[in-house]
C-alpha cells in the first residue's frame, strides 16, 4: 500500500510543479480514414522532448510556457510541422494525409529512432502493411505467422497451435483483441490465426520487460488491435482467395464523429471438396471449415469522450460421417469475444480507459456410433473490467495506474455418455469459478538526460470460489470420495506483489543499453496430453493442488542504430525462471478427465530458459526486412517426470533464424521472401521394443531425447497492385489527363516452401509384417506436412 | 474419448503429404527382462521372460526367437504354499502340449523341436489358481531378483449373451448385458472363441482370442446394467473372410465368452497396453509407457483373472 500511497504524493507533487508548464494535447489521425494513429510522435526539437500517441491515438505533453515548433511524424507519411505559442493549455487534433498504399515505401518500423531511445525492452512492433506484404500460406495474411519470424519467438511447427516466446509455454502468452483476451488464436489447429487481416490495425508483441499494467501471463503480451472503420467514407474492400474469402465494409456511423467496421471470412475448403464425396458416398457429410466476424464501431461523445464497442466471433466445424458404420462425429469450436470501452480525458493530462470484456472459448466434441453416444464440452468464459489511467504531468514523466478485474468460468470438461436408454455415471461436470483482480501503477520517466526509468509495481490476487466438488482419490480398490463447496465458499486464495522495472541509458543519440526485470504470477494454466496443441487442450485455472504460475525474467540489451535510423540493430539476452508449470501425470488419459478434477491427473515443476537475441533491420528505402537470430535453451524438471531429471522442453531450439525482405521493384511491383531455419523439435520416441501375449509393445526412453532435424523453408510473395489512375483523352482538345480510379486492386503471389523441403512434423516408429512372419521390420519414420504450395489472392478495395 | 484421437489422427492424414525412412539418435537403451506370467481360477501359473530389445536391432525371426530367456528360477506363493515352477522347453515338451506351446511362441508345431523356448509352469495342483487367493511370483535370472502379486479376484457373470442382425441380416455383432456389481471396484477382459465347424470339420478356432480394446473397468458405470456388444475379432486375422462382413458373427456361429476379471494393477497394465497399441503413432496422443506390477526393474505383468464362460449361438 505504502507504493501506492507514494505514488500518488508523486502525482500532487507534479501537480505544483505543472503550475508554469503548459500542456498540449490532442488526436493524431488519418485524414482518409479518420484512423486513429497509434505511436505517432510528436516532438519538441527545441528542447529535445517529445512524445507519442497511445492506443487510442492520444497524446499530452506537458512544457515550460513558450514558443515552440512541434513536428509531428508518423511511419513514411510526410512529417508535419507548426509553431504553438504555449502560453495557456491547447487542444490540436492532427490529421495525417497518407499516400496511396501503392505509391508508399514500405516501412518496417513507424517509430524512427525510437527503439534506441524509449524503455521499451524487449518489444516489437509489426504494422499490419508490411505483413501483408510477406508470403502468406495458402494465401491467408497471418498475424501470428509473422510475429514467429521475430528473434524469441517459435512456433512447435507447422501444425503448432499458439507460440513460444523465450523458452515460455503457449498459455504464457496473453493474446489481446482490444483489450479482451484470446484463448486460443487458432484455426485448424494452427494452420491459421483468427486474425483476419483486413479487421486487423496494428500488432505489438512484448516478450521481455513486462510494463505493470500487463499481467496474468508469464511470458509476453500480444496485443492485437482492431481497425476503427473509416469515418469520412464508406469503404468496401475484400479478397478472393484459394480457400478462403475476405470481405470488409466500413463507413461513417456519423461523419468525423463515429465509424464503423465489419469484416467477415470464410474457408471453402468444404465446398470445394463436396463435389468429390458423392451423396451416396458412406461418407457424405464430412467437412470442415471456419468462419469468423469481426465487427467495431466508434462514436465521439464530446472533445472528451469516445466510446468503442468491438466484438469477434469465430467458430471451426469439423464433421466426420461413416453411414456404412454408423458413425458421426461433430467437432465445432471458436472464440466469442466482445469489448465495450470509454476514452475520457480529464483536462489534458489524464487519459481514462474504461473497459468491460467478455470472452468465451468454447469446444465440444459429439460422437454416434450405432446406439451409443458420447458428448463433450470444454471451455473458458471470462467476463472482466479495468479501469486505466494515464496521467501526463509533465514532459519528463507518464504514470499509468489501474484496475484489473476478471471473472473466470472453466468447464475443463463435461461429459455424457449413453448406449441406448442407459446413461452412463460420468460424474459431475467439472465447473470452477474464481475471481482475478489486480492493482498497478507505473512511471515511465527520465531520471536524467541519459537514464530513463520505466518502474511499475503489479499487486494481483485470485480466489477460486464455490460451487466446487473436490474428487478425492481412493487408495487402490478404495472408493473415491467428494468435497462439496457450496456458491460463494471461499476455497483458495492467491495474491503476490508484481514488481517490474527497465532502465535506458542513452549511450550516445544513436545507442543505448536496456536492462529489464520483470515478476509475474499466472493464475491459469493450459494442460496438453498430446506432442501436438490441439484444440482438446484444456484450459485450467489455480486451485488448491494446481497453484499459479510464477517467473521472473531479467533482460538486459544493447541497441545502435545506422544511417540515420535506417538500419536498426540490437542484441538482448535474457534469463527466465518459472515455477509451478503443470504437465499431466505419466501415463494420463484423456478419459481420465471424466469423473475427476483434472488437477488430480498433474504434476507440477520448474522450468527455466536462457538465450541471445541478434536482431538487424532496415526501415526504410527499397529494400527493407530484417534478420533476426536466437540462440537460446530451454529445459524442464518435473520430480515425477523423466526420474526427476531435467530435460529439454519439446520447443527447446538452440538456433532460430529468420530472414525477412521485401523489395519494391516499381510502383506496381513487390517482392518477398522469408526463410526460416531452426533446430529440430524434441520428441519422446521408444528406445526399445519388447513382446507380450504376441503383442508389440514400445518402452519409452527419456522425455524429449530425441530431436528431430532442422527445420528450414523458403517462402517467396510477390504483390502485384493494378493501375490507380486511368487516363482520359479530351475528345475536343486532345489533352491527356490522369483520373483517380475508384477500384484498387492488386494480385498477391505465394510460394510456400519454394524448395519444397519435407520439413519434420513428428517421427514414429512403424512396424511392418508379424514377428514370426520372417518379414517383420521396424523402422523410424518422419512425417511431413505442407510440400511446395503456391496460391494467389485477389484483393479489392473501393 | 478415444474418437478425438481418431478424429484428429484422421483430419492429419488428410493433410499429410509425405513419410519417410530416417535414421534419428534414439539414446537411452536399455536392456530390460520381460515378464508375462498369467494365473487363472483352476489354471497353473503360467510364465514367459523375454529381454526387451533396442530399437534398432536386428528383427529378423531368429533374432525374435533368441531373445526369450530360459535358465531362470521362478517360485509362485500363495502366500503358505510356494513352488518352484518347472521350466518346460520346446524342444522337451511333455505329450500333448505341443499345440499349446506353438500358440504360445506363435511358431509352428512342426518346428518346436528346433528351437529351445522355455515357459515357466507347474503340474503340481496346490499352485493352481483360486479366487480370493493373492499369488507372489518371485523371478531370479542373470543374477537379479524380481517380484509381483496379483489377486483372482471374484468373477462376475454376465445376465445374458445375443447376437442381433447389423446391416445385413445374417450378420452381426455379439452382445451382452452386464450387472456390474456395485461399491467396488471392476474391471474385465472380454475373449473369446467359436466352436461351430468351420470348412475344415474342425471348430472354427482353437483358442481364445481378445477383441481390439478388450479391457475396461467400472469406473463410468459402477453399479448399472446396461448393454453392449463386440466385433468377432478373428475375422480381422482370416484373409478368407468376405471383407463386407468384418466385424461380424454370422448366422450359425456358436461363440464362447470368456469374461475375466482383474485387479486393478493389472488392469492398468492392460488399459495402457492397449492404448499404446491404438495411438502408436499418432501425434496427437502422448507417448504411453505401460505401467507394470513388477518390482525390479522388469518390464511386463503378472496377472490373476477370474474367468466366467458363456456360450452364445448366434440365431435371430
Amino acid at each position: 500500500m505504502k507504493f501506492f500511497l507514494s505514488v500518488f504524493l508523486m502525482i500532487s507533487v507534479f501537480s505544483v510543479f505543472a503550475q508554469e508548464n503548459h500542456t498540449l494535447s490532442g488526436h493524431i489521425s488519418d485524414s482518409k480514414s479518420g484512423e486513429m494513429l497509434i505511436g505517432a510522435q510528436v516532438y519538441f526539437p527545441s528542447i529535445k522532448q517529445g512524445t507519442s500517441t497511445n492506443n487510442y491515438g492520444f497524446y499530452s505533453i506537458t512544457v515550460p510556457k513558450g514558443v515552440y515548433i512541434v513536428e509531428f511524424k508518423f511511419s513514411n507519411l510526410d512529417p508535419f510541422s507548426k509553431e504553438f505559442n504555449l502560453n495557456s493549455d491547447t487542444v490540436y487534433n492532427h490529421e495525417f494525409t497518407s499516400k496511396d498504399q501503392a505509391l508508399q515505401e514500405v516501412v518496417v518500423n513507424a517509430k524512427k529512432g525510437s527503439n534506441v531511445k524509449d524503455t521499451k525492452i524487449g518489444q516489437m512492433e509489426l504494422g499490419i502493411d508490411v505483413i501483408k506484404l510477406l508470403p502468406a500460406f495458402m494465401g491467408e495474411v497471418d498475424v501470428l505467422k509473422s510475429i514467429q519470424l521475430l528473434p524469441g519467438v517459435s512456433s512447435v511447427s507447422e501444425g503448432g497451435q499458439g507460440f513460444y516466446v523465450r523458452g515460455g509455454g503457449p498459455d504464457q502468452n496473453l493474446v489481446l483483441l482490444d483489450e479482451a483476451t484470446v484463448y486460443n488464436a487458432s484455426h485448424l489447429f494452427g494452420f491459421f490465426s483468427v486474425f483476419n487481416s483486413d479487421a486487423v490495425k496494428s500488432v505489438n508483441l512484448i516478450k521481455g520487460g513486462m510494463p505493470a499494467n500487463f499481467g496474468g501471463r508469464m511470458s509476453s503480451v500480444l496485443e492485437v488491435n482492431m481497425n476503427e472503420g473509416n469515418n469520412k467514407r464508406f469503404k468496401v474492400k475484400g479478397g478472393l482467395g484459394l480457400i478462403s474469402s475476405r470481405l470488409t465494409i466500413e463507413g461513417p456511423l456519423k461523419k468525423n464523429k463515429g465509424s464503423f467496421i465489419i469484416s467477415g471470412r470464410r474457408t471453402y475448403i468444404d465446398v470445394l471438396m463436396k463435389p468429390f464425396i458423392s451423396k451416396s458416398s458412406g461418407f457424405a457429410g464430412t467437412s470442415y471449415f471456419f468462419y469468423d466476424l469481426n465487427f467495431k464501431a466508434n462514436y465521439r461523445l464530446g472533445p472528451k469522450d469516445k466510446i468503442f464497442l468491438s466484438g469477434y466471433y469465430g467458430k471451426d466445424k469439423f464433421s466426420f460421417n461413416d453411414a456404412k458404420n454408423g458413425f458421426s462425429v461433430n467437432m465445432p469450436w471458436g472464440n466469442g469475444i466482445a469489448a465495450l470501452r470509454w476514452n475520457h480525458v480529464f483536462g489534458q493530462k489524464t487519459f481514462m480507459n474504461v473497459s468491460s470484456t467478455i470472452t468465451d472459448y468454447q469446444f465440444s466434441f459429439g460422437s454416434k456410433a450405432d446406439q451409443f453416444s458420447f458428448n463433450l464440452f470444454s471451455g473458458v468464459r471470462d467476463i472482466g473490467g479495468k479501469v486505466d489511467f494515464s496521467y501526463y504531468p509533465n514532459n519528463r514523466h507518464k504514470i499509468k495506474y489501474g484496475l484489473d478485474y476478471t471473472h473466470h468460468t472453466f468447464t475443463p470438461t463435461s461429459v455424457a455418455v449413453s448406449q441406448a436408454d442407459t446413461k452412463f455415471d460420468t460424474g459431475l461436470a467439472q465447473r470452477l469459478f474464481s475471481h482475478e483482480t489486480a492493482i498497478y501503477a507505473l512511471d515511465d520517466f527520465d531520471l536524467n538526460s541519459r537514464i530513463r526509468v520505466n518502474a511499475g509495481l503489479r499487486y494481483s490476487m485470485y480466489q477460486q470460489v464455490g460451487p466446487f466438488t473436490r474428487y478425492v482419490k481412493g487408495f487402490m480398490n478404495a472408493p473415491d470420495s467428494t468435497i462439496v463447496y457450496k456458491k460463494g465458499d471461499l476455497i483458495k486464495f492467491y495474491n503476490g506483489l508484481e514488481p517490474r522495472l527497465s532502465f535506458r541509458f542513452l549511450l550516445n543519440e544513436k545507442s543505448s543499453i536496456k536492462v529489464g526485470y520483470s515478476y509475474n504470477y499466472q493464475y491459469v494454466h493450459l494442460t496438453s496430453l498430446s506432442a501436438v496443441s490441439l484444440p482438446t487442450d484444456i484450459w485450467y485455472p489455480s486451485t488448491s493442488l494446481a497453484k499459479p504460475q510464477k517467473g521472473w525474467q531479467l533482460t538486459a540489451g544493447y541497441f545502435r542504430n545506422f544511417l540515420n535510423d535506417k538500419i536498426e540493430t540490437s542484441v538482448e539476452v535474457y534469463y527466465k525462471g518459472m515455477n509451478n508449470l503443470i504437465e499431466y501425470k505419466e501415463g494420463a488419459l484423456p478419459q481420465d478427465n471424466v469423473k475427476d478434477n483434472t488437477d488430480n491427473l498433474l504434476t507440477f515443476g520448474r522450468g527455466w530458459s536462457y538465450g541471445a537475441e541478434f536482431f538487424i533491420k532496415r526501415t526504410f528505402g527499397k529494400l527493407t526486412g530484417w534478420i533476426g537470430y536466437t540462440l537460446a535453451k530451454t529445459e524442464r524438471q518435473f520430480a515425477a517426470l523423466n526420474y526427476g531429471k531435467p530435460f529439454p522442453a519439446k520447443y527447446d531450439r538452440r538456433h532460430d533464424l529468420s530472414v525477412v525482405a521485401s523489395y519494391k521493384l516499381s510502383d506496381r511491383w513487390v517482392f518477398s521472401s522469408t526463410f526460416i531455419y531452426a533446430t529440430g523439435n524434441t520428441l519422446t520416441l521408444p528406445t526399445a521394443w519388447y513382446v507380450q501375449d504376441q503383442n508389440l509393445l514400445f518402452d519409452y526412453g527419456a522425455r524429449n531425447s530425441t530431436r528431430m532435424a532442422p527445420y528450414h523453408r523458403l517462402d517467396l510473395g510477390a504483390t502485384f497492385y493494378g493501375k490507380t489512375y486511368k487516363t482520359i483523352t479530351n475528345e475536343e482538345t486532345g489533352e491527356v489527363s490522369k483520373v483517380k480510379k475508384k477500384c484498387k486492386s492488386n494480385w498477391s503471389f505465394s510460394i510456400y516452401n519454394v524448395y519444397n523441403r519435407a520439413n519434420p512434423f513428428f517421427l514414429y516408429i512403424d512396424s511392418k509384417g508379424t514377428l514370426l512372419g520372417g518379414d517383420f521390420k521396424l523402422s523410424v519414420k518422419q512425417v511431413s506436412l505442407f510440400p511446395i504450395i503456391p496460391s494467389v489472392t485477389w484483393n479489392f478495395e473501393f | 474419448m478415444k474418437n478425438i484421437f481418431y478424429i484428429t489422427t484422421l483430419l492429419f492424414l488428410l493433410l499429410q503429404s509425405c513419410t519417410k525412412e530416417v535414421k534419428v539418435d534414439i539414446p537411452g537403451y536399455e536392456k530390460k527382462l520381460v515378464i508375462d506370467g498369467s494365473i487363472s481360477t483352476g489354471q497353473p501359473p503360467l510364465i514367459l521372460l523375454s529381454s526387451s530389445k533396442d530399437i534398432y536391432s536386428e528383427t529378423s525371426q531368429s533374432a525374435f526367437l533368441a531373445g526369450f530367456v530360459s535358465g531362470a528360477t521362478v517360485t509362485v506363493s500363495d502366500g503358505t504354499t510356494s513352488v518352484v515352477l518347472d521350466e518346460v522347453c520346446t524342444d522337451n515338451l511333455p505329450p500333448g502340449t505341443e499345440a499349446f506351446a506353438a500358440q504360445l511362441f506363435g511358431i509352428p508345431v512342426s518346428q518346436l523341436a528346433n528351437y529351445h523356448l522355455c515357459a515357466y509352469t507347474s503340474f503340481n495342483s496346490v499352485i493352481f489358481g483360486q479366487v480370493g487367493k493373492t499369488y507372489n511370483l518371485t523371478v531370479v535370472s542373470d543374477g537379479k531378483t524380481y517380484t509381483a502379486s496379483t489377486m483372482i479376484v471374484s468373477p462376475t457373470s454376465l445376465d445374458k449373451v445375443f447376437w442381433k442382425s447389423d446391416t445385413y441380416p445374417d450378420y452381426g455383432y455379439s452382445w451382452a448385458t452386464l450387472s456390474d456389481p456395485p461399491g467396488q471396484y471392476d474391471a474385465y477382459m472380454w475373449e473369446v472363441k467359436r466352436i461351430n465347424k468351420g470348412t475344415t470339420g474342425k471348430p472354427k478356432d482353437e483358442f481364445f482370442m481378445k477383441t481390439y480394446t478388450p479391457v475396461f473397468d467400472d469406473s463410468f458405470f459402477d453399479g448399472l446394467t446396461f448393454d453392449f456388444f463386440y466385433e468377432n475379432p478373428f475375422s480381422y486375422h482370416d484373409s478368407t473372410f468376405n471383407q463386407n462382413y468384418l466385424g461380424y458373427y454370422e448366422i450359425g456361429d456358436t461363440v464362447v465368452v470368456k469374461l475375466s476379471k482383474m485387479d486393478k494393477n493389472v488392469y492398468q497394465f492392460y488399459e495402457k497396453k492397449y492404448v499404446q497399441l491404438t495411438t502408436s503413432g499418432n501425434p496427437f496422443a502422448t507417448p504411453t509407457n505401460i505401467p507394470t506390477n513388477i518390482i525390479g526393474g522388469a518390464l511386463g505383468v503378472w496377472a490373476g483373472f477370474s474367468p466366467s464362460y458363456d456360450t452364445l449361438i448366434c440365431k435371430p
